[in-house]
């Protein structure tokens, strides 16, 4: 009655303003007619009614305090018989805190990751701009790159923003004062605090003034966290250098304890301004060459402005810009195609109000994709705990039938079951919300660890206390769902009449609720399959080279204050020394890593008969000592390896050879013999072809294990930075001490950056794919036990209400196999209604996932069979339990019980 | 209104059972009965009255059904269940109790 109150709260709303306006309207008209003026009887009426709204507030008062009394006492009553039946609750509250536990934590890293808003001023103002078409300009750094003049003349634009800035991260060599190691800072222009509105905790922030004139303000702006945990949070901070690549740089400030940049994995310890880039980072000759792409662009809107508005608004602006600066010295000479790209070229603003990242544009697919799968698990959960409360509910069938035959209303009981339903919901959501934080610490181990590790937290806000109070809420009230249909339809005489229990109804809404968790088991398990799948076919083909005994390490000699021409020397004694070390069984040095997810690349002029150019496909290229393929073992198909004939005479500019690998040969050189072709960066008119191909090599992973690239190797020669690679004796960890001692004996200072196996570094190219497998394979495996549990809840069921019936079979001569046979067909029925609904939705939810998977497809018959088989025969598993109860049924005695 | 001598909440609950004890009526007339019966001794706010009928209402003690009134447009019309008239039965003796036992003690006072 009072939950049909709530429901119908606008019917009592009106009636009450009816009730009232019929009170006051009267007593006007009384008040005239004992001969007061109309405004004069009015205004006496409403001073003797009192306020209006003050009494429509106190009646709903009563109206809700009535009914949350009820509400109470009904929980109450909920938990008191929850204690009652233990076995019952703890089942019910574990399978909704899975549910909510998965859920919440995916969340968790949805929400930090893809969701959270820069803690800036008006983030949602914020815009990036990105360049769509092409720049004629090298790029070095990640995604979205421009160059920083663009930059300074986008924040002239003042119609269209209220201020551009710019940043790059990068890695430096940092020191506080004792040990160097490798840090993150972001160099900014000077407008970066500014514009996103971020102020200091302590001391100043950048400004455009620290921006001004190239190398002339050597100032850094600390991180809150930096000044915590390296600094000891010291108070007399701002003042201090610090030593960036060996550059001194003054603390001015530190920054607002809550910011942490503009990209979620990448936290920088400090901002340097851009006009110290050219000082601190090696290769960057021109801060103002707009022939260097490789700062992102972000631009604050102006309030009211929208997107759309502002990319219009800037295109004029844009179109002028491209003809003058093609006109600008250094402009290269380039094909009429390319400079037609180049003229066609765009603007494009995106909202950015999460700044920019590159875990999120690599997290996006994977963590929406395990999101949709734990709320599926969540669904299962409810399912499970549908079933449950519909067992429950058959036990409690006659208590229900007498108190509905005592006057107990529908929606009394139907406010009982909503009681229970929120409780259980709640209780799982206590639990899962407090095993959250610990399967987000799980979570965030399969991501690298320098990134995400300092990026990411595992603490509840209370943004994810919303979440999981309204997973909960929905959890428990859809849980209750079934329940409370079931019980709207059972009729009271049936109820009273029965003696064995439930009416049919029970039982085969159970069975409904079975067969759809085995059609969502199935989508989990058949995802789980693809994602193992995926994996093990990745693992399988492996980077193309032996990674055993093999160990990495970076060194970056001008980092460390080295001119260029010194730290090849460095790099070259370091490699000496490794060589003739004891534990060493080769070695060998490259320019770039691999399997990082970067590459140096280009596009290729190729002159094989024709001259024509790779033009819109860059070639991979790297630069390696003569032993790297020997010690990599990566085999030379045709010609042969690098040696003395290669090395560039002094004053020699460029390269004399180069090695392609087999799929370079294949695109571009199909059918004709590769030795002897020339080749050279670049796809201008003014490329010159005159290195020439000397070697084939057999494919390797370059960036990352799934890519198959064409690649070009040339002999190394030097750019003060470089990875080793040095395949030792006995087990590879074990040399990291003997390798930094032989590092530090030529230069203490200098850091060995990303010492680890190579087996190591395969593991962290693979983590979004070890994240999905491992992830999908235990949400299938809960799945999995969640459906079972509930099919044997039900066939048990089944078998205990046709005992009797069975019995009289079996006294009238059926075999015990009939027997089983009866109660096997129900789960066979339930398990292929379940799969046949099950598989199209796999068909279907398999294409979202495709780009995830290698070799192997979505539809791929075997991995349905697989998932198929799987819950197949472990459904008929624990159908088989009571089915056997069922055969040993005494006919005797189950006639007898009757 | 500033010397408003407030009806303490039971007996206004009391008195209001026992106004829709005598026929089924609607809010206004129930206030103009209140008005008519204690005009000199207390005064009700007549909006307050809303509040202890919604509360009686509920407590399933009143029912309520609109109706036409006497001016011909639609009323909401209190009338006692069975419930309120056990209630208004109960509430009269234990009134009377108390009202004896008030008397009584006075009478004491008075007598010493």
């Amino acid at each position: 009655m009072k939950l049909a109150n709530w429901f119908r709260r606008k019917k009592l709303e009106t009636g009450l303003e009816r009730e009232l306006r019929y009170h006051l309207d009267r007593r006007i008209s009384d008040l005239e007619r004992s001969g007061l003026p109309t405004g004069e009887a009015r205004r006496t009426a409403m001073l003797e009614f009192g306020g209006f709204t003050q009494i429509q507030e106190e009646v709903r008062d009563i109206w809700l305090a009535r009914w949350l009394r009820d509400f109470l006492y009904d929980v109450r009553f909920s938990a008191r018989s929850f204690l009652r039946n233990p076995s019952f609750t703890i089942t019910a509250v574990l399978s909704l805190m899975l549910g909510i536990g998965a859920t919440t934590a995916i969340y968790s890293l949805v929400d930090q990751v893809l969701l959270h808003a820069l803690p800036v001023h008006q983030p949602e103002r914020l815009v990036l701009i990105d360049w769509k078409g092409d720049q004629v300009a090298n790029g070095f750094g990640s995604w979205n790159l421009m160059s920083y003049p663009i930059c300074r003349d986008l924040d002239q634009q003042k119609q269209v923003f209220d201020g551009v800035f710019c940043r790059a991260l990068t890695t430096i060599n940092l020191s506080s004062g004792g040990d160097y190691r490798a840090a993150t800072a972001e160099i900014v222009s000077g407008n970066y605090f500014s514009v996103l509105g971020v102020g200091p905790a302590l001391g100043q922030v950048l400004t455009s003034d620290d921006d001004a004139k190239p190398n002339t303000n050597a100032v850094a702006v600390i991180s809150y966290d930096f000044w915590k945990t390296q600094l000891g949070g010291a108070s007399d901070v701002v003042g201090r250098k610090v030593l960036v690549n060996h550059h001194p740089l003054t603390v001015i400030g530190v920054a607002a304890a809550t910011f942490r940049g503009i990209d979620v994995g990448e936290v920088p310890s400090l901002w340097i301004p851009a006009s110290m880039s050219t000082a601190i980072i090696p290769g960057l000759k021109d801060l103002h060459d707009r022939r260097t792409r490789w700062m992102q662009v972000l631009g604050r809107l102006p309030q009211g402005m929208t997107l759309r508005k502002a990319q219009a608004g800037l295109q004029p602006w844009f179109k002028a810009m491209l003809k003058e600066d093609m006109r600008r010295a250094g402009f290269p000479v380039i094909t009429p195609e390319r400079l037609q790209t180049y003229l066609n070229s765009s603007l494009v603003l995106t909202a950015a109000p999460q700044g920019h990242s590159g875990l999120r544009r690599r997290l996006l697919e994977p963590l929406w994709v395990l999101f949709a799968l734990t709320v599926v698990l969540l669904g299962l959960a409810c399912l499970n705990v549908s079933g449950l409360f519909l067992a429950r509910g058959s036990a409690r069938d006659r208590e229900v039938g007498t108190r509905l035959a005592l006057g107990a209303s529908r929606g009394r009981l139907g406010r009982q079951l909503l009681a229970d339903s929120l409780l259980i919901g709640l209780a799982g959501g206590v639990l899962g919300t407090a095993a959250a934080p610990l399967a987000v610490q799980a979570l965030i181990a399969f991501l690298p660890r320098d990134n995400a590790g300092t990026a990411l937290r595992a603490s509840i806000d209370s943004r994810l206390l919303l979440f999981a109070l309204a997973a909960s809420v929905t959890a428990g009230i859809l849980s209750g769902l079934a329940p409370a249909w079931q019980s709207g339809r059972r009729s009271l005489v049936s109820s009273l009449r029965e003696r064995g229990g439930t009416a049919l109804g029970g039982v085969r809404l159970r069975k409904a609720i079975v067969t759809a968790q085995v059609a969502l088991t199935l989508t989990l398990l058949a995802g789980a399959t693809l994602f193992i799948r995926t994996l093990d076919a990745l693992m399988e083909k492996g980077p193309g080279f032996v990674t055993s005994g093999l160990v990495s390490f970076g060194i970056d000699c001008q980092r460390s204050g080295y001119s260029e021409e010194q730290g090849n020397q460095v790099i070259r004694r370091i490699d000496e020394a490794i060589r003739h070390s004891a534990i060493v069984q080769s070695s060998a040095v490259a320019r770039f890593a691999l399997l990082t997810g970067g590459s140096w690349n280009n596009p290729m002029t190729i002159l094989a008969g024709k001259r024509f150019s790779t033009e819109g496909r860059d070639i991979n290229l790297n630069a390696v000592t003569p032993g790297f393929f020997q010690t990599m073992g990566i085999r030379i198909i045709a010609g042969r390896n690098f040696d003395e004939r290669d090395i560039s005479a002094p004053g020699e500019s460029g390269w004399r050879s180069a090695i392609v690998n087999e799929a370079f040969v294949k695109r571009y050189l199909g059918g004709r013999n590769p030795l002897g072709v020339r080749i050279c960066q670049g796809s201008g008119p003014d490329a010159r072809p005159n290195v020439e191909i000397v070697g084939v090599m057999s494919d390797i992973s370059y960036r990352g294990l799934r890519e198959r690239s064409e690649q070009a190797y040339f002999p190394l020669g030097g750019e003060g930075a470089a990875t080793f690679y040095v395949r030792v004796r006995g087990k590879p960890e074990s040399s990291f001490q003997s390798l930094r001692e032989i590092v530090r004996g030529i230069d203490p200072t200098l850091p060995l950056n990303n010492l680890r196996t190579v087996d190591q570094q395969v593991d962290r190219s693979l983590n979004t794919e070890h994240m999905l497998a491992s992830l999908t394979g235990s949400f299938s495996a809960l799945a999995l036990l969640l459906s079972l549990v509930g099919l044997y809840g039900v066939m048990s069921f089944v078998v205990t209400q046709r005992t009797r019936e069975i019995g009289i079979r079996l006294a009238l001569g059926a075999t015990r196999g009939t027997a089983i046979w009866l109660v096997l067909r129900d789960a066979l029925v339930m398990l292929l209604i379940g799969i046949g609904i099950g598989v199209p939705f796999v068909l279907a939810l398999g294409r979202l996932v495709e780009s995830q998977l290698y070799d192997v497809k979505p539809s791929d018959p075997a991995v349905i069979a697989i998932a198929v088989l799987l819950l197949f025969s472990a459904g008929l598993g624990a159908a088989l339990i009571p089915a056997h109860r069922a055969s040993s049924v005494n006919p005797t005695e189950a006639l007898r019980f009757e | 209104m500033t010397s408003r001598f407030p009806i303490p909440q039971g007996t206004l609950d009391m008195l209001i059972l026992q106004i829709v004890s005598l026929e089924p009526i609607h809010g206004y007339g129930i206030a103009q009965r209140l008005e008519q019966i204690s005009r000199s001794v207390v005064q009700v706010n007549q909006g307050s009255l809303y509040p202890a009928l919604h509360r009686l209402e509920q407590k399933g003690w009143l029912k309520a059904e609109w109706k036409q009134s006497e001016t011909g447009r639609e009323a909401k019309f209190y009338s006692l269940t069975a419930c309120g008239r056990t209630q208004l039965v109960a509430e009269k003796e234990s009134w009377a109790r108390l009202a004896g036992a008030v008397r009584l003690i006075f009478n004491e006072g008075t007598r010493s």
